[in-house]
């Protein structure tokens, strides 16, 4: 649908300038050349210092001011709160036409859009999703000792008695760590609400909840157990992705070879307002594809651990109604859709 | 090898010229940013991040990381130095974890003898910064594994015991302090509630799921309480300028200083090893406890030097524990450890079971070198006592507008929107009414801080356990916390029965 707009404004634009020279219909008729950017640009991390969308979008700017891609100065502002939910009210009301403010974001956006608690109004409609970036997966691991040896046998448990077995995470339940620990229970014909979840501050505390007995199993980001994996203190039971990944976790079979049809990518990416010109998406599309194919930026990712994968603007648009509906499908078994 | 020969090898690795430099930066850093209300630890060491980067491009990797973690590791400890002294001078606090010690550092200020307060701080922080690097090189391994046992239900408990202490805050009345302590929980409930995902007090507005900050509600309590309450009794306050006494401690202070920093270390470095306990807890754990034992209990919140001693060392002890679990199991036990871990992972060096295998130049260089940033914290913030203790002598028009204009700014630089500068202004309010008729605000605060801890650990262990309460008897530690939190309360009271003279904190 938002493509279709485009292509309205486009038209609007090309036959408005044609038809006057002092059009303002649409600037962007003739993206390449347009003066955008005018101006300084801010990315927007909708967290304090230091989370992964902070990061994400330091990184950015970082590597677009070094290699000179962009030659306007790029700040990053931190705007925390309701995960996220706050500053994106703002995004979408207040800024909607900002050609000079970008958003950067990952699966809460759609999550929070969706949940029934804590929702926020607005989700990745009210913008305009220009990249993904970055991907990451879950992975659901136990400790090193656990009678469970893969997926398949944990389901079985978690099947025949739902009590005896304590899934932990680090985030809030309806939020990503949970809908990953239930994700295998779901297809697995499991009621997901009878899953014992018991959710924590941050990926690390859940990690020490599993080392110290506390927990049965945990989901968390894959990019996070390696170490653990490597010093023999957990074993990891399967990672959502479609394939098998690289590096320390290269035995660790995906949900599908453990024989749960389920993936689930853990993406981060950025976003401009709703409403922004034609000019503007085309040329952030033009300089983010350029960014991605730069050796400092995949150099970057490489120095925090991230792996890099690319979608321009449409694309990302494609995977985000995609991955909408299998979260959406996930809080209603969870009882926690909107 | 043994640890001496790791330690010896940590210490050829700190005393390089340019490691050296590095440690100076981060803990001059480190003091600005304690100093300054606003930039806490943790955005100081996220911001640094980049410009370390930067500083340390072109040596070899093994070596760029170990420096550029000795500058950040600098950073975080000497804001734990700094983070004292506003709330000695202004009833300021720059962090969360020295709230605490504005109940004594800032009557101390008022009575004159804000350099003694600021000197002290110095010293216990000193003292705790080496005792828990001391028990960090030590005890690493064993206290790892012993943070790990702490579950759900340990921390419940160990919560419940500080709940049950809080009578230790109290001022005149052991009633008002328990409606503090309750008002707290309550206002510790808002936003979205952790275990449960729901929405709980925040009426659709989404600035509200997060909750409340702790920060703004306890910089507008004591500062704008503090600064309404000048205002309003300007001519009673007006001829009383306090003068700048001695600098230095006398020996009275001393002498009834070294127990609680002593204390303050022990219990700080302890609680910090715990993840998520943290610098905030162990602060306000130490200050109770010294009330507890001290002779003078009646001395606490009007000047007492070991209500600045004990909190000042605990918190600094504190974030030496906290480098326990981030290194051994890279595992960050708060915010700030949280990006330091960042750091090394972005010079490829991943804290965690393996990093004193895999790289013991970096983890025995940083911990030699915090030896050697807490030596160079203390000479640097000696000196700088005199020129902060002048601070007091400014007279309150000029004051006044500083203190309100560091609030603001302090908040807005941690929070980011407006909503928190109302909130700010409403609990100065708050804080001025409050302290007119007498209620205590540090039992609000205390709740505040353990409201979240005690339930949603509470939650997480009654979900484990299948809502089964047996779970906190059954645990050991957990039953030993519990029981000393009610012996806590009961012991006073069986003693007035047997007609013992004590003080049951009901005149306080």
């Amino acid at each position: 649908m938002k493509t279709k707009k485009w292509k309205n404004w486009l038209v609007a634009g090309v036959i408005l300038s044609s038809l006057t020279a002092c059009s303002t219909g649409g600037s962007g008729s003739n993206a390449g050349e347009s003066d955008y950017p005018k101006k300084p640009i801010t990315v927007v991390a909708p967290s304090g210092a230091g989370g992964g969308w902070d990061l994400t979008a330091r990184s950015l700017t970082k590597i677009l001011g070094e290699t000179k891609t962009v030659d306007q100065t790029m700040t990053v502002e931190n705007k925390p709160g309701g995960g996220g939910a706050v500053y994106l009210a703002e995004f979408a009301t207040q800024h909607k036409k900002d050609d000079y403010k970008l958003y950067v974001n990952s699966p809460p956006i759609l999550i929070n859009n969706l949940k029934k608690e804590g929702n926020s109004p607005y989700g990745f409609k009210d913008t305009t999703p220009l990249a993904q970036l970055t991907k990451d997966f879950g992975a659901i691991v136990v400790k090193e000792d656990s009678k469970y040896n893969n997926l398949k046998e944990l389901m079985e448990a978690v099947k025949n008695d739902p009590k005896s077995v304590t899934a932990a995470g680090g985030s809030a339940p309806g939020s990503m760590d949970h809908l990953v620990a239930v994700l295998p229970a779901y297809k697995s014909d499991i009621d997901p609400k009878t899953v014992k979840y018991v959710s924590y501050d941050g990926g690390g505390e859940a990690i020490a909840a599993l080392l110290g007995g506390n927990a049965d199993y945990i989901a968390t980001d894959a990019s996070a157990v390696g170490e653990y994996l490597k010093a023999g203190k957990v074993k990891v039971l399967g990672i959502s992705s479609t394939e098998r990944l690289k590096g320390d976790l290269a035995d660790v079979p995906t949900f599908k070879e453990a024989g749960i049809d389920a993936d689930f990518t853990i993406w981060r990416g950025v976003f401009g307002p709703k409403e922004m010109s034609d000019s503007a998406v085309a040329y952030w599309d033009k300089t983010l594809k350029k960014l991605n194919e730069s050796k400092e930026w995949q150099d970057e990712l490489e120095r925090n651990g991230w792996e890099s994968e690319f979608k321009d603007g449409k694309e990302f648009e494609t995977f985000l109604k995609d991955q909408e509906k299998q979260v959406e499908d996930l809080l209603k078994s969870l009882g926690m859709n909107k | 090898m043994g640890v001496m020969d790791f330690l010896m090898q940590g210490f050829q690795t700190a005393i390089q010229p340019q490691n050296l430099f590095f440690a100076f930066i981060g803990v001059l850093i480190g003091t600005a940013v304690g100093v300054l209300p606003g930039i806490g630890p943790m955005s100081g060491v996220a911001l640094l991040i980049p410009v370390t980067a930067t500083f340390t491009s072109g040596m070899d990797p093994s070596a760029a990381a170990t420096s550029s973690i000795i500058l950040l590791a600098g950073v975080y400890y000497g804001a734990m130095y700094g983070g004292s002294t506003t709330s000695i001078l202004l009833n300021t606090p720059g962090e969360s974890s020295s709230v605490v010690t504005t109940l004594d550092g800032y009557q101390m200020a008022r009575q004159g003898r804000a350099g003694a307060a600021l000197s002290i701080a110095a010293i216990g922080s000193f003292f705790a910064g080496i005792v828990s690097i001391i028990g960090l090189v030590l005890l690493a391994d064993p206290l790892s594994e012993m943070a790990l046992k702490f579950g759900p239900a340990e921390y419940f408990s160990l919560m419940l015991l500080g709940l049950a202490a809080v009578s230790g805050l109290a001022g005149g009345s052991i009633t008002k302090a328990w409606m503090m302590t309750v008002t707290g929980l309550l206002i510790a409930t808002i936003g979205i509630d952790a275990v449960s995902g729901v929405a709980r007090f925040t009426y659709d507005i989404p600035v509200l799921f997060g909750g409340l900050e702790f920060l703004t509600v306890a910089v507008g309590l004591f500062a704008l309480g503090e600064v309404f309450k000048t205002i309003l009794h300007k001519e009673e306050d007006a001829e009383k300028v306090a003068k700048v006494g001695r600098v230095l401690p006398s020996r009275a202070d001393l002498k009834e200083s070294a127990g609680p920093i002593a204390r303050g270390s022990f219990l700080g470095f302890f609680i910090g090893v715990l993840p998520g306990a943290g610098a905030t807890l162990a602060s306000f754990f130490s200050y109770i406890a010294e009330k507890k034992i001290s002779k003078n209990p009646e001395k606490f919140g009007k000047g007492a030097i070991a209500g600045v001693a004990a909190p000042e060392s605990a918190n600094n002890a504190a974030s030496g524990g906290a480098m326990i679990p981030l290194l051994t199991l890279g595992i960050p036990g708060s915010g700030t450890t949280a990006i330091l871990m960042g750091a090394l992972i972005m010079y490829n060096v991943q804290p965690g079971p393996l990093l004193f295998s895999d790289h013991p130049d970096v983890a025995w260089g940083l911990i030699a070198s915090m030896f050697i940033g807490n030596l160079m914290l203390l000479i640097l913030n000696m000196p700088l006592v005199k020129v902060f203790a002048k601070i007091i002598e400014t007279p309150a028009k000029y004051l006044l507008p500083i203190i309100i204009a560091i609030s603001v700014f302090g908040v807005y630089a941690v929070q980011v929107t407006t909503f928190d500068l109302f909130l700010l202004i409403g609990f100065g309010l708050a804080g001025y009414l409050l302290a007119q008729n007498d209620y205590p605000i540090a039992p609000l605060v205390l709740g505040l801080v353990l409201g979240p801890m005690i339930e949603n650990n509470m939650r997480r262990a009654l979900t484990t356990s299948n809502g089964d309460f047996m779970v906190f008897v059954q645990q050991p530690i957990s039953a030993f916390f519990l029981v000393c939190a009610v012996l806590w309360i009961l012991i006073p009271f069986v003693l007035r029965l047997k007609g013992k003279n004590v003080v049951v904190n009901v005149e306080g």
